[in-house]
């Protein structure tokens, strides 16, 4: 009875198996519909029709004339774009290490304080990272106010005269990169956190016995084992903070004198005043192809198995 | 580092770092009760000569504030509701379902990720304008709402899901819709929070966008509103902070109601 049964069962479940392709691939497809036509609609045809755009001198107001590449040529001999880079890529030299920097301190902190201090540290990390740009650019704002602000008056009992922190292009982009840290630290820091963690406690323990001290740990196991986590914290850093857009618009418009005007801002700043959007949408394509594209060799070799194994 | 000066070094640095992340907004909040005149006083004032509820009480009285706080509030909630039923059927047929052309369809979608909004923001805001929809609530709610981070994050989660319990409801004679309502979505309630309460905050904390499409300040969501009262409005800067305080409140309460569940799904998201 019980072997009828069991052979039974495992009949059907052949047969099951031999129907299911068709009646699960129509499940897919409704399952996907919703997700495949949003992306398409919002996402990969504007992207085709950007990269369309790019090759034309374009106005909502005059037909098309293809021009082949000279809105990419225009856009690389343009001092002004490239500079934006460079400021970009300084801004990113303030900001990604500093915060690495923050989240490898954060996490080798939680390990070893107590585990209440441990619990307030990985909350309260977080919380500037449910903040909007437009409120950390507001209270930065005031903050850095040069008369009668926060930073001006604690700097006053040191002697430092009020500097305009916002106002003078020596400080304006490091001024900008603050709160671009403040924003991004929680995310990398609890990343960062996770990859100490994951570090089996007993290496250390091993260590310990052969007489390693602490330097030797940090050198000899730390560090190593958390090189992919650091790696991958250091391009996606890099990444996120090439593209930061609305705290530089509201705290500084980009100035003075284009101090801040970061490559984001310097494309908006192009859609809106130029009228021929096909330069703005190819320094746009040309920048975060260039961005994207390394951004995701650099996801693929580090979690490919994940990302690819469909 | 051993020893009380270890201990100083340590619990030091753990509170700068707690003072760091909260103090900016602790600064916030109490310019909130300043007066106009104080908020950047010559000489400088620590705290208000007086605490005055003034310029809470003020924009809580406002109807465009309430307004603005309200339209956030609903579309965060309807965008939220609606990338996460987007993007869960599709990483779950991405997990569990075979189907033609899976693997190309899918690079497709992970390729989605690395696409910044900034090239495709004009085009984008042609295909909106097309489809008429600039200066409605759908404009702000539906073409964010598919996101491959989300399905990706998903998909993760629903691979971990032991496929004995699946094939017991198959041999039941279960479909595809009846496993993912059945098992699924009982099992994933963590991870759903994490998918909703990231859209939420994604929502609530929108601008660019939302400055594009939107030019009736009936229909602006708070960051407009906050960020439009900041040029327009240059003598209120008390009511100013205030404000973004009222804006800011939400969504930390937000996060500290589901802090487990964000701070595990922030930690998944490096390197698993």
């Amino acid at each position: 009875m019980a072997v009828t049964s069991l052979r039974a069962a495992r009949v059907e479940r052949r047969a099951g198996v031999r129907a299911r392709p068709r009646r699960e691939s129509r499940a897919a497809f409704t399952m996907l519909a919703p997700l495949l036509v949003l992306l398409a609609v919002f996402v990969i045809w504007p992207l085709i029709h950007a990269v369309y755009i790019s090759f034309f001198t374009w106005s909502f107001y005059d037909p098309a004339v293809f021009v082949g590449l000279e809105n990419y040529i225009n856009v690389v001999t343009d001092e002004e774009f490239v500079n934006s880079v460079v400021r970009g890529l300084l801004f990113s030299a303030m900001v990604v290490p500093v915060q690495v920097t923050i989240a490898f301190v954060f996490a080798n902190l939680v390990k070893t304080v107590s585990r209440r201090m441990a619990a307030v540290m990985k909350v309260t990390i977080y919380v500037p990272a449910v903040i909007s740009e437009v409120i950390a650019a507001i209270v930065f704002a005031l903050i850095y106010t040069h008369r009668g602000g926060l930073l001006n008056w604690f700097l006053d009992f040191f002697g430092i005269e009020a500097i305009p922190w916002l106002g003078d292009t020596a400080t304006a982009l490091p001024a900008v990169a603050i709160p671009a840290i403040w924003i991004g630290m929680g995310v990398a820091s609890l990343i960062m956190l996770a990859g100490l963690l994951d570090i089996p406690e007993a290496y250390y323990e091993c260590a310990s016995l052969d007489g390693a001290g602490p330097w030797t740990k940090m050198f000899r196991i730390t560090l190593p084992l958390m090189k992919n986590v650091i790696l991958f914290l250091l391009v996606t850093g890099f990444a996120a903070s090439l593209q930061f857009l609305i705290l530089p618009w509201l705290m500084t418009q980009g100035g003075p004198v284009n101090s801040t005007n970061l490559p984001n801002l310097f494309i908006l700043q192009h859609f809106n005043t130029d009228l021929y959007v096909g330069y703005s949408i190819a320094a746009a394509l040309l920048l975060f192809g260039v961005l994207g594209a390394v951004s995701a060799v650099i996801f693929r070799l580090v979690r490919s198995e994940k990302a690819m194994d469909a | 580092m051993r020893g009380a000066l270890g201990w100083i070094i340590r619990y030091g640095l753990a509170v700068a770092i707690i003072v760091a992340a909260l103090f900016p907004l602790a600064w916030l909040a109490v310019a909130g009760f300043k007066a106009k005149t104080e908020v950047a006083a010559t000489p400088f004032q620590f705290f208000p000569e007086v605490w005055r509820w003034d310029n809470y009480a003020q924009l809580l009285a406002d109807e465009a504030f309430v307004r603005a706080l309200g339209v956030t509030f609903a579309g965060a909630a309807l965008f939220a509701v609606l990338s996460l039923v987007v993007n869960a059927l599709g990483a779950y047929a991405f997990a569990r379902l075979e189907f033609a052309f899976k693997r190309t369809i899918w690079a497709i979608v992970i390729t989605t990720m690395f696409i910044p909004g900034i090239a495709i923001m004009l085009t984008s805001f042609i295909v909106v304008t097309e489809l008429g929809m600039l200066d409605s609530m759908a404009v702000l709610v539906v073409p964010g709402a598919a996101s491959a981070v989300q399905v990706f994050f998903l998909r993760q989660f629903f691979l971990a899901v032991p496929t004995a319990l699946e094939e017991a409801a198959q041999l039941d004679g279960a479909g595809p819709w009846r496993i993912f309502r059945h098992i699924f979505i009982p099992l994933s309630k963590g991870a759903f929070v994490v998918v909703g309460a990231t859209s939420f905050l994604l929502f609530w904390n929108s601008y660019v966008w939302p400055v594009l499409t939107v030019t009736d300040p009936e229909l602006f969501p708070i960051q407009q509103y906050l960020a439009t009262f900041r040029s327009e409005r240059t003598s209120e800067q008390g009511l100013l902070m205030a404000g973004s305080t009222l804006a800011a409140l939400p969504v930390i309460i937000l996060f500290l109601i589901f802090q487990r569940h964000i701070i595990r799904g922030v930690r998944l998201s490096g390197l698993k």
